[in-house]
């Protein structure tokens, strides 16, 4: 039964029974702003006191979208806290992210799923924490589906009525109804720079003579085509856009938003 | 009543301790007035010693006190002359100048000090300097006052008409009659709980108990003097020592031995003589609460639990000023102190203590090069902020890169130099392989040539397709050039 049916369902029998599918939950009435412009301006950025789930494949900009956040947080000093299963945070991005590291508590579980969900136990009842991200990114989706949802029920539990954000970052849809916001991530396109144009077809290559340093670019799939090169870093290999699908009403509405993120090497 | 013992041993290292020590043990209220002479209040002494029925009485009490006295100063080596008497100032005279023994009571003072040269006279006790006493002295020589008690009965008036409140001090103290308070010596405060045990401790739960007695004492005591603790001791000694004999006739201390030979049982090299364990506990803040302290051992104790049952247990704090913390509305949310030090305990005994910190990267071109510190709120709050970038914001949204740790082994196919298809699979993570449809590279990076972990690669960025996802996959791969293997560094995403 997909939701629309179900919503009409819930609302023939409104008259006899009330709404008694209604979902009993608290509105956050508090965001931590998610620190990428087209995603504050849209939706304000994540609630507080509440799960956010980010899923999607591999190189749809999961970890840009945390690492944005979590440089927001931290610049407004706000103790954070990442929780790496599979041991994958690089420092470097995050670092060119702005992530204020004396800010961040990190805790690597060396691929150990059970030590994850306990670290992240521990942080939402030790409390404090303005923000929590659950990596299970590089975690297979067999893994993940042995994960028992009373782990999730606990986390909504012990996070709401807390200023709290609880990201959780999977391959696969897995908290459910647990979350308060659910985005799927797709990766839409990477536009190449200049080096590799022996790949790249030749006339996608813009050069930029008024800017020597901007050799490297080649910004130039589509749209991007026309944007002045001045407004891209100079060491940029690639721009890779991601289009975001945002779910409240699980599973009833989505709504698309396309963010990019400029790889570079400072 | 005051008691005074004036050593005439050879003044040495430690003999005002032993003083001041021997003191203690007859009073709480103890002035050390020189190296080589304590006074002490000896009132309330009568259930020790005898009650005081009459003035007959109180000599026997007080001369059974003196003898004690110097018992017990015989005990510890100390040769001192004791002197009792109404007045401290009386009893400092009377021990340093008389021969022997003396019990002085109110208003015999000038029967025992009558006859004592003025020269004598302490003129420190009376708070008066020596140049300005030997000009006072000089007059009284002119006025033919030589002792004591020709000092106590000249008229007061004219004293202090003729040498002004300095006279009138030397007077009063000449006749026994000063007034001031003793200035005590604080006994050294001891922030330290031992207990040795009648049977050895072997499981945590009774060591709680005990452990929870010793804290609850320390944090008392840490509380009575508005202290808390930033540094914990703990001393464990158990039954047997951890000296195992290795190659060489040399000895391994059972703390660093390499338990990877499982084949060889532990208790064989296990000679019956005691052994200390030693865990120093840092904390990021003054603490005092012992429910705290008491988590944070236990978490301690089981992370690296000594190799055999406890015998004797002590546990030192390091006192320092409490924390004073100025909280305000807009300051922004953080954990309480110690609370976060039990969560970090806990996730220390969960996943490792390497594995829990506030990540800090290296000043160094080596990739991924960083190491894992302690985290502190508060250390975080009074440090400026440690990336620049992070000040005003980052305008632009940098992708991320998830690095895989080790880099993921790579099979490689390239067509002049350039890399068209790779096959790897990540650690525990699903497989990266398929057609190279897009590259940007290569990127040299090389360092650390003067050293044997030299490095050198040239990295790529790659856009794989992958057709279990059904998309591109773009991940940075590179090539060792000392191994000349390909690797794949990460993915980004």
């Amino acid at each position: 039964m997909n939701a629309v049916a179900k919503k009409e369902i819930e609302a023939q029998i409104v008259d006899r029974l009330g709404h008694v599918f209604e979902r009993n939950e608290k509105r956050p009435r508090e965001i931590l702003r998610s620190g990428i412009g087209e995603i504050d301006q849209e939706w304000g950025g994540f609630p507080r006191g509440a799960i956010t789930e980010i899923h999607g494949t591999a190189s749809c900009g999961r970890t840009s979208l945390m690492l944005a956040t979590l440089a927001a947080a931290t610049a407004g000093e706000e103790t954070c806290a990442v929780i790496d299963c599979s041991d994958t945070f690089d420092l470097s991005s995050a670092t060119r992210a702005g992530v204020n590291f004396d800010h961040l508590l990190w805790v690597r579980c060396n691929h150990n799923l059970e030590r994850a969900f306990k670290s992240t136990d521990l942080l939402l009842h030790g409390g404090g924490f303005g923000f929590i991200a659950l990596s299970l990114a590089d975690m297979p989706p067999p893994t993940l589906r042995r994960i028992v949802s009373t782990w999730w029920f606990r986390f909504r539990r012990a996070v709401e009525d807390t200023p709290t954000v609880l990201l959780v970052m999977t391959p696969t849809v897995c908290t459910r109804s647990c979350a308060a916001m659910a985005l799927e991530l797709k990766n839409e396109s990477a536009m190449w720079p200049a080096t590799a144009k022996f790949i790249t077809p030749e006339e996608y290559y813009v050069p930029a003579p008024d800017n020597p340093a901007a050799k490297h670019l080649s910004l130039v799939s589509g749209d991007e085509r026309n944007r002045e090169p001045a407004a891209v870093p100079s060491h940029a290999h690639f721009l890779a856009t991601s289009t975001i699908r945002l779910n409240r009403e699980r599973p009833v509405e989505w709504t698309n938003q396309i963010i990019r993120f400029i790889s570079s090497r400072a | 009543m005051f008691a005074c013992i004036h050593s005439r041993s050879v003044p040495g290292a430690g003999a005002s301790e032993a003083l001041v020590e021997l003191a203690f043990t007859f009073s709480p209220l103890v002035e050390l007035t020189r190296a080589d002479t304590v006074v002490f209040d000896v009132a309330g002494q009568d259930l020790l010693f005898g009650k005081v029925l009459d003035v007959h009485a109180d000599g026997d009490l007080f001369f059974r006190l003196a003898a004690t006295i110097a018992q017990r100063a015989r005990q510890v080596n100390v040769k001192a002359n004791i002197c009792i008497a109404a007045n401290p100032d009386t009893a400092i005279h009377a021990a340093r100048l008389l021969s022997q023994t003396t019990i002085i009571h109110a208003g015999d003072e000038l029967t025992h000090l009558g006859l004592l040269s003025i020269k004598q006279l302490d003129c420190s006790l009376a708070a008066v300097e020596q140049r300005q006493a030997e000009e006072i002295y000089e007059t009284f020589a002119l006025w033919g006052v030589r002792t004591f008690r020709d000092l106590a009965e000249l008229p007061l008036a004219g004293v202090a008409e003729r040498l002004g409140q300095e006279g009138v001090r030397l007077q009063q103290l000449a006749q026994g009659r000063t007034d001031r308070a003793l200035n005590l010596v604080r006994p050294p405060i001891g922030f330290e709980q031992s207990l040795e045990l009648e049977h050895a401790v072997s499981e945590l739960e009774p060591l709680s108990f005990i452990l929870s007695r010793l804290l609850n004492q320390l944090c008392a005591n840490l509380n009575e003097h508005a202290l808390a603790a930033n540094e914990l001791r703990l001393q464990l000694v158990t039954e047997k020592c951890g000296q195992w004999p290795v190659a060489g006739g040399q000895q391994q201390d059972a703390n660093t031995r390499d338990l990877s030979d499982a084949n060889q049982p532990l208790t064989d090299h296990l000679p019956l003589t005691a052994d200390h364990y030693l865990r120093i506990i840092t904390l990021p803040v003054p603490m005092r609460n012992p429910k705290t302290l008491l988590r944070l051992l236990l978490f301690e104790i089981e992370r690296e639990p000594p190799l055999a049952p406890i015998v004797a247990i002590t546990i030192t704090a390091e006192p320092v000023q409490p924390r004073a913390a100025q909280t305000g509305l807009f300051i922004p949310l953080a954990p309480e102190p110690e609370k976060l030090e039990i969560t970090l305990a806990r996730l220390a005994k969960l996943v490792g203590r390497e594995n829990v910190g506030s990540p800090e990267l290296l000043d160094t071109h080596r990739p991924d090069a960083f190491r894992v510190k302690r985290f502190s709120v508060t250390s975080a709050r009074k440090k400026s902020r440690s990336n620049p970038r992070s000040a005003g914001g980052n305008p632009q949204s940098v992708m991320g890169f998830r690095i895989f740790r080790p880099p993921c082994l790579a099979q490689v196919h390239t067509s002049k130099g350039r890399p068209i298809h790779v096959d790897a699979r990540a650690k525990l993570s699903r497989k990266l392989s398929g057609q190279i449809v897009r590259a940007a590279g290569p990127w040299r990076g090389s360092s650390d040539w003067w050293r044997t972990d030299v490095w050198a690669r040239d990295e790529w960025d790659v856009a794989v397709f992958d057709a279990q996802q059904g998309g591109e996959v773009l991940c940075r791969i590179y090539r060792d050039l000392i191994s000349e293997q390909w690797f794949v560094a990460g993915i980004y995403d």
